[in-house]
């Protein structure tokens, strides 16, 4: 009853605070849950057990890594394409087209390949953990699970967290390759740049610097598409409505934070090294 | 406070979920070998005490003691090392869905044990064999039937040879020959193995044929205490009323009411 009668600016304020104290209870618990996923593994470690089986994170791996290849490949291909074919024609009114090749390459290893693979990633394997999890929530087999005695942070989640956390730089590195290699067949056919002299100007624009940048990007990107997409799965209350709502969810929470993680990254890092 | 010398203990738990209180002090003692079977309404709670035991769910306040150890009071990997002891069967079986049924019976022993690939094979068959589903150990739990689901969770939670085994509703859902075939099996499997099993059904032919003792939980306490035989003859009016399933009653007061006004 009180709502009723709140001014505007306190119901503005409300929804401020509302949204204010959801969002810092996902965090938290994306965070809770990514420190018990690994203090649960290594428990097992400590004992001297594999905290999981090798079968199970090949399985993950192939999944996300081996049958992401074509689309990740694919769209990669495409805007790298895209990408040279429009700053070419650009350039080439300065009579600076020689910078395509830099250009693109540096775009995509410091920013673009890991950020399109994230959100690819995020869409493709983050709503499919998603969904098998909170699938398996409830139809009480993760309880089942841990009613044996096994933890299921270290059982269901480690495997595909550490799947994604190693396939991430894979993938967008594939992704840069792409990219490169479109923009080059680009170079060739409009701007009459052959292959050797294209390779030499990517040799020359591109830093150890970036590809580091972009790799560590990557694994980041990796372990919080996983996180997220775990936690949400395993979260999951309301049947099969609550599975569908959860992926939805789940995919839009992890291409915003691979987003929102990327811009913070950036930040720091052109503080520190800003050339 | 003075140490449990039974089984399973429950102390004055209390649960509830956001505004519904579900138990309200309740209080419970198992001994070593018994056969509970605790019977309720749907809701009352009965899941929810089996929950407490495993230490899936944590009560609002109370205590509950297996053997020596308090659940509440346990850590994740002491409470991890202690649910080993206890065999869970949930009321729709919670089959992993991506394992064949001989790798849902083998999955404790492959986390939990340092049993080689051949022991596991071998005491995986001799579990199925025991269940009557050998000749089902490469289907996956979708291929079953609704008694041949049960039928591999009860295998799978004697795999490890628990001292405590939980049933709930160990017989909802199934045809009165499958029910009875799943109660023998119980029986036979708890006294073959020594172990105390506690059961959650509102199904009063199977409670009968399974328990040893009978408790009826009713508003978020243990009302009645007894032997089924002795049970039958109660003269609490709401055992009388849950035994005759009469509409006439303490348990439906007010409820038919307004049922029938709508």
């Amino acid at each position: 009853m009180a709502n009723a009668r709140a001014q505007p600016p306190v119901l503005v304020a409300q929804g401020i605070g509302h949204l204010t104290r959801n969002f810092l209870r996902e965090v938290g618990g994306v965070f809770w849950f990514i420190v018990n996923t690994f203090q649960e593994t290594f428990e097992r470690i400590q004992k001297g057990r594999v905290p999981f089986r090798a079968t199970s994170f090949f399985r993950h791996t192939e999944r996300a890594g081996v049958d992401s290849v074509p689309l990740v490949g694919l769209v990669s291909f495409f805007l790298g394409l895209t990408m040279a074919l429009l700053t070419g024609y650009q350039l080439q009114r300065f009579g600076t087209e020689r910078l395509i090749p830099g250009l693109v390459a540096i775009a995509f290893t410091r920013e673009l390949g890991p950020l399109l693979t994230g959100i690819m990633l995020a869409a493709r394997i983050g709503a499919a953990f998603t969904a098998e999890l909170g699938t398996m929530q409830v139809n009480e087999e993760v309880e089942a699970i841990e009613a044996m005695g096994i933890g299921p942070l270290r059982f269901l989640v480690a495997p595909r967290m550490l799947a994604l956390f190693f396939l991430m730089p894979c993938l967008s590195t594939v992704s840069n390759i792409a990219a490169i290699f479109a923009s080059s067949l680009v170079c060739k056919a409009y701007f009459s740049m052959a292959f050797p002299y294209f390779l030499d100007l990517v040799k020359d624009s591109l830093l150890i610097r970036d590809i580091i940048t972009g790799i560590l990007k990557s694994f980041m990107f990796g372990l919080l598409i996983a996180a997220i997409a775990c936690y949400r799965g395993l979260t999951v209350k309301g049947g099969a409505a609550g599975v569908g709502t959860s992926t939805t969810s789940s995919v839009v929470t992890a291409i915003t934070t691979v987003i929102g993680f990327d811009t913070l990254y950036n930040i720091v890092y052109t503080t520190f090294y800003p050339t | 406070m003075s140490t449990p010398t039974h089984m399973v203990e429950m102390r004055d738990v209390c649960m509830q979920f956001e505004e519904k209180k579900v138990l309200d002090g309740l209080s419970l003692k198992v001994a070593p070998q018994e056969r509970l079977v605790i019977l309720g309404q749907s809701g009352s709670g009965k899941s929810t005490i089996l929950r407490l035991i495993l230490g899936t769910l944590r009560p609002a306040s109370g205590s509950i003691f297996f053997r020596r150890h308090e659940i509440t009071r346990l850590q994740r990997g002491r409470l991890q090392r202690v649910r080993q002891h206890i065999g869970m069967v949930y009321q729709y079986s919670a089959l992993l869905s991506s394992r064949t049924v001989s790798e849902n019976v083998a999955l404790p022993l492959e986390e939990l044990t340092d049993k080689s690939r051949s022991e596991i094979d071998k005491i995986v068959d001799e579990k199925l064999e025991l269940v009557g589903m050998e000749d089902s150990k490469d289907l996956l739990p979708e291929e079953l039937s609704g008694g041949m689901r049960k039928r591999v969770a009860l295998a799978r939670a004697l795999v490890l040879q628990p001292e405590l085994i939980l049933l709930d509703e160990p017989s909802a859902g199934l045809d009165p020959v499958i029910a009875s075939v799943i109660d023998e099996l119980i029986i036979t499997l708890t006294e073959k193995s020594k172990v105390t099993s506690i059961t959650a059904t509102h199904e009063m032919d199977s409670a009968f044929r399974i328990a040893t003792r009978m408790a009826m939980l009713y508003q978020g306490k243990i009302i009645e205490e007894a032997k089924p035989e002795e049970f039958k003859q109660s003269k609490n009016p709401v055992v009388a009323q849950f035994l005759s399933g009469s509409t006439e009653g303490p348990i439906l007061e007010g409820t038919l009411d307004a049922i029938t006004k709508k």
